[in-house]
């Protein structure tokens, strides 16, 4: 292994063996098993039920008999007044409090200073990975309610860096004023949601600015809050001229995972959490590279508690070592259960959808398109895509016969003249109806 | 605090030297000129060259109450405590109890919400919520959020809500689709603007309509000036971290004592009468009505 492909540790964790790593993972989970047993009710009675007993959790196998959690388990018992905290590990006072909003409800996660001591200091290893170094200003890119939020300042603190705060909040109509920032601090590490990326370029574009010149300057590119292909990648890349593009997954319920140098997916950031991929039906880990549920717990017992959560993820684990020499596995989040479909003998995520259509027809890289709800229901593939400006029935042409031929469905593809930019790299599925109505 | 003859370093100030060496007293209109004319410069010649070129300070904020181009306003770490303790006493005189929750329908960028805890910016070593051992929240500030919350005041039961303007109605509205009362479940609502404050009659109005006391904030970002209605003679009581004087304009300028890295001297808050004593709540309140 060449000296010059291993990434640069952050700390003495990052050069443990894959299996002194699953020996520290295994003693933190322990602790926390415990503590959610001895602490904290709605562990208690869930592991009560389940027959679990947290002494007897000897290896990370064991974790197989903790029961999975999942967000409607937590909002019963964020409806119920007495139980509310009743996974918050901690002094409870005083707390800031984030939100994880979904189309089933919104929970309440809560951060204890404890919590935003260690998860800062995880959080920054995550960047560090990434490539953020001393020295660049950080230009704050979560709003206040989201759980982001709650450890950007820890990270700039951790690297000495400048908070730069941008008016407003992380909306495309606000998009002038990142551009502003951008512009009048010149970070050299910048993130960003994936959706407001778009909506910053096409502002510069307004203001006669290029991406390459916004991003003049800008050594790491981190798109987060939506997984991206090859093709994706490859398309920032080009779009900003910015060397690197990294992806960073994360959930508001304590997932991390970052790519490492080589960006060969994404490993686990092991002081946040553990996670496994099981089967959905069997509850059995899934073979590596193989799709299944995400289930996650957190190791850091402090503010709310998330032990073998499922947050509704499909993903791929990869427990093969990584060149770049880091020891934790490499997991790749697809997309939610939510928006997985069906049709003819597949059955397939956005993500397959945004990764044929680039590998099949290049030309297409970046594109914005819409699944159709209609065309599922009968049967067919159906995109609306934003017409692109050249050889426009050539490509769509080739685009429905090669998309056709790979997952053996009829399939239809038509060409709309605009859809939002939040839809580049998040192909949404939606009515015709819908997807009119929201340009 | 920087002294007068320090302003000098500063470029915004220079300009706005007499040759006698006072300051004239300046507003947002004149910080936008002067940032139209020097656009390399984010603050607008509020910070000493040196430090825009490096040794940028710690905490940078874009002002919300200004378009093109950004200006920038700024604080190193000790002096952005120094802020948040003018919001911690502000709440304190609304009333405030250890481990209730203060629920914010406001922008995160927004300095009231920012000040209220480490959590929410860096180099803060204490926010107002910590000091005052509250927990806080923040649900993002727009309209469409208005549901979300009606779901914050249904299961955190904050005691205390700070809420911009523009939100106060899809609020409202949102509460009444529901059939939830605030009364008896929120002691105080304090209402913000971008500049400036709302008028008694709307505070007045929006008590009636959500069946709280609502309070109202003095706010010009660009002078860190945060200033808080009295209980008891409905003026604004100036924090002692802010100096005011009475101008032959009939307006008030105001200082900031705490402000450094990017000082805020003389700035003009506009029509308004500084009220001479204190009042039944603090007799050595120094109250400004506008």
């Amino acid at each position: 292994m060449l000296k010059s492909a291993l990434a640069e540790p952050f700390d003495d964790l990052d050069r443990l063996s894959p299996e002194a790593l699953r020996q520290w993972w295994t003693r933190k989970l322990k602790r926390a098993l415990r503590l959610a047993f001895e602490e904290l009710p709605f562990y208690r009675n869930r592991f009560n039920a389940a027959g679990f007993d947290p002494t007897r959790f000897r290896t990370l196998d064991d974790l197989r008999a903790v029961p999975i959690c999942n967000k409607e388990d937590l909002l019963a018992a964020a409806r119920d007044r007495e139980n509310f905290k009743s996974y918050v590990a901690g002094p409870v006072s005083p707390m800031t409090v984030s939100l994880s909003s979904g189309t089933s409800g919104t929970t309440f996660v809560m951060h204890t200073r404890r919590w935003r001591k260690l998860q800062g200091y995880s959080s920054s290893r995550a960047h560090w990975w990434a490539g953020l170094r001393p020295g660049t200003p950080l230009i704050m890119s979560a709003p206040a309610w989201h759980a982001y939020a709650s450890i950007q300042p820890s990270i700039a603190m951790h690297f000495g860096s400048p908070c730069v705060v941008v008016s407003g909040t992380f909306l495309p109509r606000f998009a002038d004023r990142i551009v502003d920032a951008i512009l009048a601090f010149h970070p050299r590490f910048l993130t960003m949601f994936l959706p407001m990326v778009f909506s910053i370029l096409a502002t510069a574009r307004r203001q006669g600015l290029s991406g390459e010149k916004l991003f003049a300057g800008v050594e790491t590119l981190v798109v987060t809050g939506a997984p991206i292909t090859p093709g994706m990648r490859a398309h920032l890349q080009e779009l900003t001229k910015v060397k690197r593009v990294t992806e960073l997954a994360g959930s508001s319920e304590n997932l991390l995972a970052v790519d490492c140098i080589h960006a060969h997916g994404l490993h686990l950031v092991p002081d946040t959490c553990y996670a496994e991929v099981i089967d959905r039906k069997t509850g059995l880990p899934m073979p590596d590279g193989e799709r299944g549920s995400v289930v996650h717990s957190s190791v850091i017992a402090a503010g709310s508690l998330f032990l073998r959560y499922d947050g509704g993820d499909v993903g791929i684990l990869d427990g093969s070592p990584c060149t770049c020499g880091l020891p934790s596995p490499r997991i790749k989040l697809l997309g939610r259960w939510d928006d997985c479909f069906t049709v003819g003998p597949h059955t397939m995520l956005p993500y397959d959808i945004q990764l044929a259509l680039e590998s099949d027809v290049p030309e297409l890289l970046g594109t914005a398109f819409v699944i159709s709800k209609e065309g599922l229901a009968s049967g067919t593939l159906r995109l609306l895509l934003v017409e692109p400006e050249n050889s426009a029935a050539d490509l769509l042409d080739a685009a429905r016969s090669k998309l056709s031929r790979r997952f053996e469905v009829p399939v239809e593809i038509s060409a709309v003249r605009d859809l939002p930019l939040r839809f580049k790299g998040v192909p949404p599925i939606l009515s015709e109806r819908e997807a009119a109505s929201s340009v | 605090m920087a002294r007068p003859h320090d302003l000098a370093e500063y470029r915004f100030y220079r300009e706005r030297l007499t040759a006698d060496g006072q300051l004239r007293p300046w507003g947002i209109t004149d910080l936008e000129d002067f940032a139209a004319g020097n656009s390399g410069d984010p603050f607008a010649g509020r910070v000493r060259d040196d430090r825009v070129s490096s040794q940028v300070p710690k905490f940078a904020l874009q002002l919300e109450g200004t378009a093109d181009p950004s200006i920038w306003i700024a604080l190193d770490p000790p002096e952005l405590d120094r802020w948040a303790g003018v919001l911690a006493r502000m709440w304190t005189r609304w009333g405030t109890s250890p481990a209730e929750t203060i629920a914010f329908f406001e922008y995160g960028s927004s300095p009231l919400v920012l000040l209220a805890s480490s959590g929410y910016v860096g180099y803060l070593r204490r926010g107002a919520a910590d000091r005052l051992s509250l927990t806080s929240i923040c649900n993002d500030g727009v309209a469409a959020m208005a549901n979300r919350m009606v779901a914050i005041v249904e299961t955190l039961r904050p005691s205390m809500l700070i809420l911009r303007r523009d939100l106060t109605m899809p609020f409202a509205m949102a509460l009444e689709a529901v059939g939830m009362s605030l009364a008896e479940r929120v002691r105080w609502i304090a209402i913000s603007e971008v500049e400036g404050a709302i008028s008694r009659a709307e505070a007045a109005h929006l008590s009636a309509r959500l069946a709280v006391p609502v309070w109202r904030i003095l706010r010009a970002d660009a002078a860190f000036l945060l200033a808080g209605e009295c209980p008891a003679c409905r003026a604004f009581h100036l924090d002692r971290e802010y100096l005011a004087e009475s101008l032959a304009s009939g307006h008030v300028a105001i200082t900031a004592r705490f402000a450094n890295a990017c000082p805020a001297h003389r700035f003009d808050i506009g029509a308004a009468t500084l009220l001479k004593g204190g009042c039944a709540i603090d007799p050595r309140a120094r109250r400004v009505e506008c």
